[in-house]
């Protein structure tokens, strides 16, 4: 019954593009140092210059070089979204398996708090939140994480009930393994793609987010962030500038976003098999 | 039947002839107005609802009810000027005032103006002191005869006229007689002045108020009929502006040029606003005097303008008061950018330059260096230069809130803080003496503090200046707080009034060109 | 896949709510009370007023009585008063609320409707060039972020082609009534909507679509064309109202998406709603109007879920059995 996730997204044209994108920019990412010619912190008389052979992108209000902090933006998204997708996914698994393997009590808890988290505007509590504190970066990937594993939650738990029912867990269970050890060798190994599904998902929803909140000026002012860079934009909008320092920032940040997307959609037929066109024995 | 029609012809052709002379030319009745409609733009538009106690405490509030409120005495280009006051006269022996009324004024609702209604006011904010104004050194009002008040002050007071007289506005008797929540008293009759206009419309969530002329104003129908004061984000005002859909507004000066081009006035202000870094000199290192003054040789003031300013700001002098300012003492210290002198002060310290950083018994020199979100190009720049003189900086932004308390409870070490007021001295107590988190709260020179209090008591103005200079030689040595820049302000609009900004700004100093004199002939 | 979420589960986040709001005042430096009030009730408070307020709120007691008198408050409809504004929260919030219902109803209305149709048509020639394109092009348009959409539409249309107004919802004092006065507001909602629609309309297409390649394979209906219906009874009648269903059960998870949305496109635009006022409530710190907003959005957004689940059974007649 394993279903071969890498083959799904690279066969689909949608999960090809979405890959090449991601994989460019986690390699700009990594190799921002080389890439940028100038710190992107530093601050210079040259402010708002066109773009040109030194400046690529030109300058900002405050003389740093654009296409340096966009390359090293591409850093705090990729960081904040892996931070969230990783964090959140991990938690949504542990409390989704958990909850699906206890049953009882505990699982009646956990669902209703997972339920009605899934309710509540997620990116409202941040801004409440972020309001009081201003969150760094670590504290940002903290929050987001413990606002967004419940969604994950329900999926595993809907899996791994299914797959509790399953032959091998059934006769592994008659041979005495406990619960962590059927957790661990028999139902997790096959949540697999489900997982990265989610995973994915996540560091979409997160790297959003961070963004946003950039954009609001309710996240921290000295990281280099997309978001900041559009806000900053956005109060020159009335001269040219807009054109080489909003435009090239809010396509590199819909680009990851897209990206993430049609790696999703592409993985999708693994969860809902009826998406593909031939049916699954 | 023809000869009756050609019998009224003429009896008719000359009621017409009369009604087509009226209509055709302009009329000549005094105060005709001459620009029906004017619109303001700023980027806030609420600044709260225009009576004296309901206006936002900000600048732009209180202008707003300038328009509709008056006060005994007013400002113009050059200096104070009469308004509800036509004469005044000090009495020395006496300390106080003699007010000579005008008696030619109406309140909105047609009641007369009188000395009953200064008297009133000043009484009355006694229980309900009025947001911007300190009445507390008035010790008492009185009425002279209908229109001549005396008011005595409990001690000398120079700067009596920019912090009261200029700015307290009269309030009707027969309306806040009696009123015992003014803050929420926002009936229709709160907003009756003495004013050029009339508030006619106010709405908080489009940000807009609506001002008629009244006609039966003193000094003559005003020369605008309305005044609309609109919302508009500070990016879209110059696009606004030429596009015709405002006629005045503040702009980034970045499009100074491109709008003069587009044929509006351009106007700056006179400096009214410092940014400066608030040191923390009750803890070590920061109380030794020179190692503030290291700090302020290796801050390059000159080059903070040029980058994170873009150009559009004067750089800060060591004494506060700007360059600009008529009680700016030249010879004051200006510890011209020179990074080399800054260690030397620092090594004679006791400090020690290794791998870049100072260290001291082992420990290397590090600062925290606090900011709200506004400043983060201030503080990065201030990081920088730091660093480079050999100091490390932890540099973070936090919320005006959380800044607010750190440095209120002498928590921080840096902070980059900002405030206007900068015309009146008056302010130099406030900023360097008292207490609060924008003062420098710096009472340990007992000369400073004899200084700054003679100033405020002292009459006459050549004496008063001398004190100011020397109040500048002495604040630029001891360093309590550095000042970095004035920043530069700009308003444009399209020529149809004659828009200016008041010698030493509105009433309490507000730079803002929207004097209610220039809408009046 | 839709559990039906009972009352407990709403009941917890109703709590969660009010406790966020109660505690993170309470969890800052400083003085609790200006902490509540924000930054202008320092200048603006007298000390009796303040002295009243915490006895009001129990400032100087544990925290347990503190919750008790949150509650007591809360439950009597005071939201508190902001003193940046200078009015009770709740008459500033509503103030501001009828211009984003227009923005929000609007944009959601368009975008749900032509997501669906889109969706249906799309799901019918699965695999076709114009659904791949339709697909291809919808994933990537939903993956600008609506600010940045906003933007780009503001800065073409507003600021370098002049066709639409650059702010606000109307043009104020313009003097304009009935016909006239409708045109300027709608002018003016043009470009906000636009951003809006566009940036959640590949919600609910993908959904649609997805919905509908699944549906299209259900025995029924091979025999709707087996029976010889047409197309487009087919496709609406049939398939699409069954694929309607997962999309009228999102929107109430996508009206809290949408809300927030309006928050970015309300500050792009100096639109006067409720998202450009939590803006500068943002900005000024007006901390009882943040909570003020966050409290009415949380909860009408678990109102909308609530309700939604209520009638859910009525529209998907299959659900209800399992009750």
């Amino acid at each position: 019954m394993h279903i071969d996730l890498k083959r799904e997204i690279k066969e689909s044209g949608a999960g090809k593009t979405g890959l090449i994108i991601l994989l460019l920019m986690i390699a700009i990412a990594l190799a921002a140092p080389i890439l940028a010619p100038y710190d992107p912190y530093q601050q210079s008389t040259a402010s708002l210059l066109s773009p040109s052979w030194s400046h690529w992108l030109g300058t900002n209000h405050v003389g740093q070089d654009i296409w340096s902090r966009l390359v090293f933006g591409a850093r705090t998204s990729l960081l904040v979204g892996f931070g969230v997708g990783i964090l959140a996914t991990l938690l949504g698994t542990l409390f989704g398996v958990s909850a699906a393997l206890v049953g009882g009590f505990y699982e009646k808890v956990v669902m209703r708090i997972v339920d009605a988290f899934i309710v509540i505007p997620m990116v409202i509590v941040i801004i409440l939140i972020s309001a009081y504190i201003r969150p760094g970066i670590l504290t940002l990937i903290l929050l987001l994480s413990l606002l967004s594993w419940q969604g994950g939650a329900r999926i595993m738990r809907a899996q791994a009930l299914s797959l509790k029912e399953r032959g091998h867990v059934a006769a592994a269970k008659s041979f005495g393994a406990n619960r962590f050890y059927l957790a661990w060798r028999h139902i997790v190994p096959d949540l697999g793609p489900i997982l990265l599904v989610e995973f994915i998902y996540g560091v979409r929803r997160a790297v959003f987010m961070e963004a946003g909140l950039a954009f609001l000026g309710i996240s921290d002012p000295t990281v280099v962030s997309w978001g900041m860079m559009m806000r900053d934009a956005l109060s020159f909008s009335y001269l040219n500038v807009w054109q080489w320092w909003l435009v090239p920032t809010g396509v590199a940040l819909s680009l990851i976003i897209i990206g993430l997307a049609f790696i999703g959609h592409a993985a999708e037929p693994v969860i809902e098999p009826r998406l593909r066109g031939v049916a699954i024995a | 039947m023809t000869k009756e029609v050609l019998n009224l012809v003429p009896k008719l052709l000359i009621p017409a002839v009369i009604v087509v002379v009226l209509l055709a030319f302009p009329s000549c009745t005094a105060g005709t107005p001459e620009v029906s409609s004017y619109t303001i733009a700023d980027s806030t538009g609420d600044w709260g609802y225009p009576s004296p106690y309901a206006h936002y405490s900000r600048g732009p509030g209180y202008v707003r009810m300038s328009f509709i409120f008056e006060t005994l005495v007013w400002k113009d280009t050059s200096g104070f000027v009469p308004q509800l006051a036509e004469e005044w006269e000090y009495i020395a022996e006496e300390n106080a005032y003699i007010f000579e009324l005008r008696n030619d004024v109406t309140w909105h609702d047609g009641t007369k103006f009188t000395a009953d209604d200064v008297v009133f006011t000043f009484d009355y904010t006694q229980q309900h002191p009025y947001q911007w104004v300190d009445n507390s050194i008035v010790e008492s009002a009185e009425a002279i005869d209908e229109y001549t008040i005396k008011l005595y002050l409990s001690k000398n007071y120079a700067p009596f006229f920019q912090d009261i007289a200029g700015v307290q506005p009269i309030l009707p008797r027969h309306i806040w007689e009696g009123i015992e929540e003014p803050e929420k008293f926002a009936a229709p009759e709160a907003v009756i002045g003495t004013g050029p206009y009339l508030l006619a419309d106010n709405s908080k969530e489009h940000g807009s108020y609506l001002y008629k002329a009244y006609e039966d104003y003193y000094l003559g129908t005003p020369i605008v009929d309305e005044i609309k004061f609109v919302r508009v984000s500070e990016e879209m005002i110059p696009a606004a502006l030429q596009e015709g859909s405002i006629d005045a507004g503040d702009i980034p000066p970045e499009v100074v040029s491109e709008m003069e081009e587009a044929g509006l006035a351009v106007i700056t202000a006179p400096v009214a606003w410092n940014a400066k870094l608030t040191i923390n000199h009750h803890q070590d290192p920061l109380s030794s005097r020179q190692f503030r003054q290291a700090l302020a040789y290796a801050i390059d003031r000159e080059a903070l303008v040029q980058i994170t300013q873009r150009g559009h700001a004067l750089a800060g002098s060591p004494g506060m008061i700007p360059p600009t300012s008529g009680w700016y003492n030249p010879d004051t210290p200006q510890y011209e950018y020179d990074p080399a002198q800054a260690i030397r002060l620092l090594e004679e310290l006791g400090y020690e330059l290794e791998d870049g950083y100072f260290t001291k018994d082992g420990e290397v020199l590090e600062l925290e260096l606090l900011a709200t979100a506004d400043f983060k190009e201030v503080g990065q720049f201030i990081k920088q230069q730091l660093e480079e003189a050999g100091i490390k900086i932890d540099f973070r932004t936090l919320e005006a809130k959380t800044v607010d308390t750190k440095v209120e409870a002498w928590d921080f070490d840096l902070a980059v803080y900002g405030h206007g007021g900068l015309y009146e001295p008056s302010f130099l107590k406030t900023v360097i003496i008292d207490e609060g988190f924008k003062s420098a709260r710096y009472t340990s020179n007992e000369t400073l503090n004899q200084l700054i209090e003679a100033q405020l008591t002292e009459m006459d103005a050549d004496q008063r200046a001398e004190l100011i200079f020397h109040i500048q030689e002495v604040y630029a040595q001891d360093l309590p707080a550095l000042t970095l820049y004035y920043p530069k302000w700009y308003w444009a609009h399209d020529g149809t009034v004659n828009l200016f900004y008041t010698m030493d700004g509105i009433a309490i100093g507000i730079p803002i060109p929207l004097n209610r004199m220039a809408f009046v002939e | 896949m839709f559990s039906k979420r009972n009352l407990i589960t709403y009941a917890i986040a109703f709590v969660f709510i009010l406790l966020l709001n109660f505690l993170l005042p309470r969890m800052m430096p400083g003085d609790p009370l200006m902490a509540i009030y924000g930054d202008e009730a320092l200048i603006a408070m007298t000390p009796e007023l303040e002295a009243e307020l915490v006895e009001r709120f129990a400032l100087d007691q544990p925290l347990w009585q503190q919750l008790g008198a949150y509650f007591v408050a809360l439950f009597q409809g005071e939201l508190g008063y902001s003193y940046y504004y200078n009015a009770p929260v709740l008459s500033v919030i509503l103030g501001r609320l009828p211009w984003t219902l227009l923005l929000v109803g609007t944009s959601l209305l368009l975008s749900t409707m032509l997501g669906i149709v889109l969706g249906i048509e799309s799901g019918w020639r699965r695999g076709s060039r114009t659904d791949r394109t339709l697909l291809a092009g919808l994933m990537s348009l939903n993956g600008f972020p609506d600010f940045f959409l906003g933007m780009l539409l503001l800065i073409a249309f507003g600021v370098v082609l002049g066709v639409f107004p650059l702010a606000g919802a109307l043009t104020p004092y313009s003097g304009l009534s009935g016909l006239a006065l409708l045109w300027d507001v709608l002018r003016h909602l043009f470009l906000p909507v636009a951003a809006l629609t566009l940036a959640h309309l590949g919600s609910s297409y993908l959904l649609t679509r997805n919905t509908m390649i699944t549906v299209l394979k259900e025995p029924y209906m091979l025999t709707a064309k087996a029976k010889g219906l047409s197309p487009r009874l087919l496709k609406y009648r049939h398939a699409g109202r069954n694929s309607m269903l997962p999309v009228v059960t999102q929107t109430g998870i996508w009206m809290g998406r949408v809300v927030t949305g309006t928050l970015f496109v309300e500050l792009v635009f100096a639109y006067p709603g409720i998202g450009y006022l939590t803006y500068e409530a943002l900005l000024a710190r007006d901390y009882p109007i943040i909570q003020g907003v966050f409290l009415m959005v949380a909860i009408s957004v678990l109102a909308a879920n609530f309700l939604i689940d209520l009638s859910y059974p009525k529209l998907d007649p299959r659900v209800s059995y399992a009750y």
